[in-house]
């Protein structure tokens, strides 16, 4: 049987599109533990590219599965509420001053993203798909929806950014002379999101405690910016 | 499992009424809202935190999968992502590279003092 017409069926092609992306990311991690270089969400896509290409299925007819697993991006941002509580309880005595930190960082990443991209002559939508570039990938992926911007870019950024702070973040903090630990989890967090608040964890509890709390703040503050943006733009 | 299915179901509740909300009018998009509102529950202990541990530890340590199917979506824009590729990767850096050092820099100034004040209670 053609497998191209398996993925048109409604209800066989979308278990196909669950199941298909499942294995990919499943393998994809079993790489990664063997293979710390191996970035999962980039080797996760080629299994699946591999057999898109290769039964000449189209994107929108894997995607009517696939779309199954993005819909539950929302209550992973909801989730992101227990780490942000309980790091909340332990930053308790500068959550205030803290706030201030990751509310500048999360203006400056927006501003610098878009306008740079603006300034070396993007097109628009590009514009609005840097902004959010800096924040974890659910919210980021909502912010640049409602900036009309395009979500694969973002993702690319995202994950992009996520990767230089987890090899060079504490090193660049070091040489400018970033002593307090809260600080240096803070500007990684909100610079470099979950990816960099993960190659703090062998480091310091407090570093990791801070950079994952400014990963969920930057997120809600960029997207509250951007909500009043989409807003005054209509 | 009991809990951790009670979590899941909490999480996906909280969603669909921060989605409601969102569709009503209020523009911050329903994720967000929701993480505020549960962050809110878990404050006002109206959420108690072992509800809902497993469900979210399982969710964030498998958010890759979730945005698996829209980076796929990457290869239907090869040519777009082509040209842009440059201007893509430089505004990456330099982003980067200024929200690091901002954060980073005003964070020492505001919190070292913050430090200070904690450890003075300590002192004779």
């Amino acid at each position: 049987m053609n497998s191209s017409r398996l993925f048109a069926h409604p209800f066989i092609g979308i278990a196909l599109g669950i199941v298909l992306t499942v294995i990919s990311y499943a393998l994809a991690l079993r790489l990664h533990r063997r293979l710390r270089s191996a970035i999962p969400i980039l080797v996760a896509c080629v299994p699946i590219v591999a057999v898109l290409s290769l039964f000449r299925i189209p994107y929108s007819e894997y995607n009517r599965g696939g779309s199954f697993l993005t819909w539950w991006l929302g209550p992973a941002t909801v989730a992101l509420a227990v780490p942000m509580y309980r790091n909340g309880l332990v930053l308790r005595a500068m959550l205030q001053k803290l706030s201030l930190t990751v509310a500048v960082g999360a203006v400056v990443g927006m501003v610098t993203a878009a306008g740079s991209a603006w300034l070396l002559g993007a097109p628009l939508p590009v514009v609005m798909s840097a902004a959010p570039k800096s924040v974890t990938t659910p919210i980021a992926i909502e912010v640049c929806r409602q900036l009309g911007g395009i979500p694969q870019i973002t993702i690319a950024m995202v994950i992009l950014s996520g990767v230089l702070g987890a090899t060079f973040g504490r090193y660049l903090l070091h040489l400018i002379g970033v002593k307090n630990e809260t600080a240096l989890g803070a500007a990684i967090g909100t610079a470099s999101h979950g990816i960099g608040t993960a190659s703090l964890v062998r480091h310091s509890d407090m570093q990791a405690a801070a950079s994952s709390w400014a990963m969920a703040a930057a997120g809600v503050f960029t997207s509250v910016l951007a909500s009043l943006l989409a807003l005054t733009m209509r | 499992m009991r809990e951790f299915v009670l979590g899941i179901a909490i999480i996906v509740g909280v969603f669909l009424f921060g989605d409601y909300l969102h569709r009503l009018g209020v523009p911050i998009p329903g994720g967000v809202l929701g993480l505020l509102l549960f962050l809110v529950g878990l404050q006002t202990n109206l959420v108690k935190l072992k509800w809902v541990e497993r469900a979210s530890g399982f969710l964030l340590r498998h958010m890759v999968l979730l945005f698996v199917p829209l980076t796929v979506g990457l290869m239907n824009m090869g040519t777009l992502l082509s040209r842009q590729l440059w201007i893509i990767c430089i505004s990456t850096v330099f982003s980067f590279l200024a929200v690091l050092l901002a954060t980073g820099l005003i964070g020492d100034r505001v919190l070292g003092r913050v430090n200070d004040q904690m450890e003075s209670p300590n002192e004779p």
